[in-house]
């Protein structure tokens, strides 16, 4: 694919922020995403920058976005075309190592081993070729398992807003799916902290894979641009790091994890350079092309007959606004949907998880099995009816519901408290070991929680604890500290 | 505008809430007036009352009345409990309720009584009788069998109403078929203070007393009567006067309760409805902002994307 049999060059008419124009002669102009390489020196500084076509102009000009800084490029510089899309290495070569989204290592550990590099630029599977497999994926985080189960093989969604443990989650999730996971994973960091970029790479090399003494990021490959990168960076890296877990779907026939944070950051760059391309803008400035964009990358994020990719996604919430653009439209393409609130975080309560306005496709008796999926409505008609009776108990204070309402309000307030969780990620800083509960467990403890079995106990003993039986110890614990 | 229209229709609500509960607060303080009225009216009979029992045992006369005799063996205790008919008055309810369960398993169980109530408690067969639709409802949901309820006590108790019920009491007081008579009520002290208790009417004991909670002035009053004591001349004996005197004095003092119980019940829904009017003006508040921020909000918005449209169109 790569070759190109010729390569014709042009020069840099016009530059605008991140994007910039070329001419090239009429009969050899570049195909749209087709990428284009200034590579020169001026007065001794070295530029190197890549750009991909997104328009044809007329008369011989391309518009492109630049995926690196225009920052010293000038007018007239040489543009040679590649004759072929950006592509990245693919293959277990790739594995352990950190990649940009033109697939060079960013590592510092020297070339990169691959025998085949693939276009970022993809078709989505085929219809006839996507797997119709629906089973749970337990993660032993309660309220995950609980109310939003996740899909094998399917696409999760963490939305939030600043600060509310999006990226903790995910880490979390990479802790406990990537060390019990035999197959492999892939981590883009889109337009999200190079510090958190950073700790989760030292993280993957100390968590090891199950009993095998093999780091996690052995099974691992990272592609990261992040928050410094110029918007085409930002727009594109999601891309990079979706085509090498294609390979490891299509090539190895493997489970492969896919884990992107955050993909709002794809949105936000393409509205960044929307505008520069000439495009209207459309609603709350966002770009017209928002959910084309969106829908080509999140539909080849999906499961065929070969393999299986199951990717959990972080997504910002602008302003804690969920009807915005960018995450509404996000949230369509997914199965699970996470919300974090924050309110609940504001308690101290982490998973930060609201349980009402999360929800799964497959929580639904003919995947999760009736006993799941009845106790799963119970607890969350009693958070209901309690978020329902807040008004009232704000005004007239809580001596005024009636005796069915106040047990509610009492074991909602305590379910409430049951769903945090004390995660493996957190153990330096909340110094409670992590929990992983299994989903039995889980369904059993909010099962007799809703019974009403734990109605003796504090609030404070539900707090950060894993099956229902660590109440018990708990609450002990706190009587004695009394 | 999704939200700001959220924001717009509860805003309304609490509005609602808020002219209630007001309302119920005026309401609440022109019923409370009347009801202390007859409260304070009724504690100055039920003193002198007292008082006049007092005198005629200082008397140094040897009575006995069924009434004031304790029964050897307690194996039928009543345990009468005065809520209210309506709600919205805050603590009052659980606040009697709370106390009502925990001296019922008390009387059940024959477990040591509460400081302060003088009991010598063996376990024995409890009757719960219940005024107010508030209890009632409390003690069916805790699946409490209740062996009599009453509705019909209103913001006025009459005096006839309560009558009747005292009647049935002393008459099964005397025939041995009752034991002890006990009444968890709120007990109205001033205007300021109010709290639930549970007392012994029955039997008697010393008729100068008044049951708990009131040590200090028990013993001022008795001390009061002292001083004052009086020779009276009975006509026609004393043992007479006693014998319609005991069961008037015990009449006042549950009419006392039930009085005591309608102005505490004011009082407390006067408290708790200017608590919830506040409130719902704290929330009007916070809503009002909120409703003016997301306004705001999507005008600025709606501007910056016509501006910015235009702006790309030149």
């Amino acid at each position: 694919m790569i070759a190109a049999a010729e390569k014709s060059t042009g020069r840099v008419t016009q530059i605008i922020g991140s994007t910039f124009d070329a001419e090239f002669p009429e009969d050899k102009l570049p195909e749209i995403y087709n990428a284009l390489k200034v590579e020169t020196e001026n007065k001794g500084v070295k530029l190197k920058v890549t750009g991909e076509v997104q328009q044809h102009l007329g008369g011989g000009r391309v518009r492109c976005v630049a995926l690196g800084s225009t920052d010293g490029m000038v007018r007239g510089m040489e543009v040679v075309d590649t004759g072929a899309a950006v592509s990245v290495p693919v293959g277990k070569g790739t594995l352990g190592r950190v990649f940009n989204l033109l697939g060079d290592p960013v590592d510092g550990r020297g070339e990169v081993q691959t025998e085949e590099r693939w276009p970022i630029h993809r078709d989505a599977p085929l219809l006839e070729n996507l797997s119709a497999k629906t089973e749970v994926f337990e993660t032993g985080i309660k309220v995950v398992d609980l109310l939003t189960p996740f899909v094998r093989g399917g696409k999760a969604g963490l939305f939030g807003g600043a600060g509310l443990g999006k990226t903790v989650i995910l880490t979390e999730l990479i802790a406990r799916i990537a060390s019990a996971h035999g197959g492999f994973s892939v981590f883009a960091g889109v337009g999200e902290r190079t510090r958190e970029g950073n700790d989760l790479w030292l993280e993957m090399q100390e968590t090891k894979i199950g009993n095998t003494g093999r780091s996690v990021i052995e099974q691992t490959c990272m592609v990261f641009g992040q928050m410094n990168e110029p918007p085409g960076a930002r727009l594109r890296v999601a891309l990079s790091a979706l085509t090498m877990a294609e390979w490891f779907r299509d090539a190895t026939g493997s489970d492969t994890l896919l884990f992107v944070d955050n993909i709002f950051r794809f949105s936000q760059a393409g509205s960044e350079v929307s505008a520069l391309l000439g495009r209207m803008p459309s609603a709350v400035g966002y770009q017209p092309t928002l959910s084309t964009e969106l829908g080509q990358l999140q539909e080849r994020i999906t499961s065929t007959n070969k393999g299986a990719i199951t990717s959990v996604q972080a997504v910002y919430v602008p302003a804690d606004d969920p009807t915005d653009p960018a995450p509404a439209t996000a949230f369509s393409h997914l199965d699970a949907f996470i919300y974090l609130e924050r309110k609940i975080a504001e308690k101290g309560l982490f998973p930060a998880i609201d349980p009402l306005a999360s929800s799964s496709r497959i929580l639904d008796p003919q995947y999760v099995g009736e006993h799941h999926y009845r106790v799963a409505r119970r607890v969350q008609q009693i958070l209901q009816r309690y978020r329902e009776l807040q008004d009232i108990i704000a005004i007239l204070g809580i001596d005024e519901l009636s005796e069915d309402d106040k047990l509610v309000v009492h074991r909602a307030r305590r379910i409430e408290q049951f769903l945090s969780q004390p995660f493996l990620v957190a153990e330096p800083f909340t110094g409670k070991k992590g929990n992983i509960t299994p989903l039995k467990e889980t369904i059993r403890s909010f099962e007799e929680l809703c019974d009403g079995k734990w109605d003796h106990c504090s609030e404070a003993a539900f707090r950060y604890v894993g099956a229902i039986e660590e109440v018990g110890e708990q609450e002990k614990k706190l009587q004695a500290g009394v | 505008m999704a939200k700001a229209r959220a924001i717009v229709k509860r805003l309304k609500a609490v509005k609602n809430v808020r002219k209630i509960t007001r309302t119920m607060e005026l309401i609440a303080t022109a019923r409370f007036k009347k009801a202390m009225d007859r409260a304070t009216e009724a504690a100055a009979y039920t003193k002198k009352i007292s008082e006049i029992v007092a005198d005629l045992s200082k008397a140094n006369l040897k009575f006995s009345h069924p009434l004031l005799e304790t029964h050897a063996t307690e194996k039928n205790a009543i345990l009468l409990v005065l809520t209210s008919n309506r709600g919205l008055c805050g603590g009052y309810n659980s606040g009697v309720l709370r106390l009502t369960t925990r001296r019922l398993t008390e009387l059940k169980t024959g477990a040591v009584p509460a400081e302060g109530v003088e009991a010598k408690v063996e376990p024995k067969a409890c009757q719960l009788e219940v005024s107010g639709k508030r209890g009632i409802a409390f003690l069916k949901f805790q699946r409490v069998p209740m062996e009599k309820t009453y509705l019909h006590f209103e913001d006025k108790p009459a005096f006839d109403q309560v009558n009747e019920l005292a009647d049935r009491y002393i008459a099964d007081y005397i025939d041995g078929k009752l034991d002890r008579l006990e009444i968890a009520y709120t007990k109205f002290e001033s205007a300021s203070r109010q709290f639930a208790v549970v007392e012994t009417l029955l039997p008697m004991g010393d008729l100068s007393t008044t049951g708990r909670g009131t040590p200090a002035k028990t013993a001022a009053t008795t001390e009061e009567t002292s001083k004052q004591s009086v020779d009276y001349e009975f006509l026609p004996s004393a043992e007479e006067i006693l014998q319609d005197i005991v069961p008037a004095a015990f009449k006042a003092r549950l009419f006392k309760c039930f009085l005591d119980a309608a102005v505490s019940e004011q009082i407390f829904r006067m408290v708790a409805m200017k608590g919830a009017t506040e409130n719902a003006s704290d929330m009007i508040k916070d809503l009002s902002k909120q409703y003016n921020r997301a306004r705001q909000t999507q005008i600025t918005s709606e501007l910056s994307e016509i501006i910015g449209g235009a702006a790309a169109l030149e």
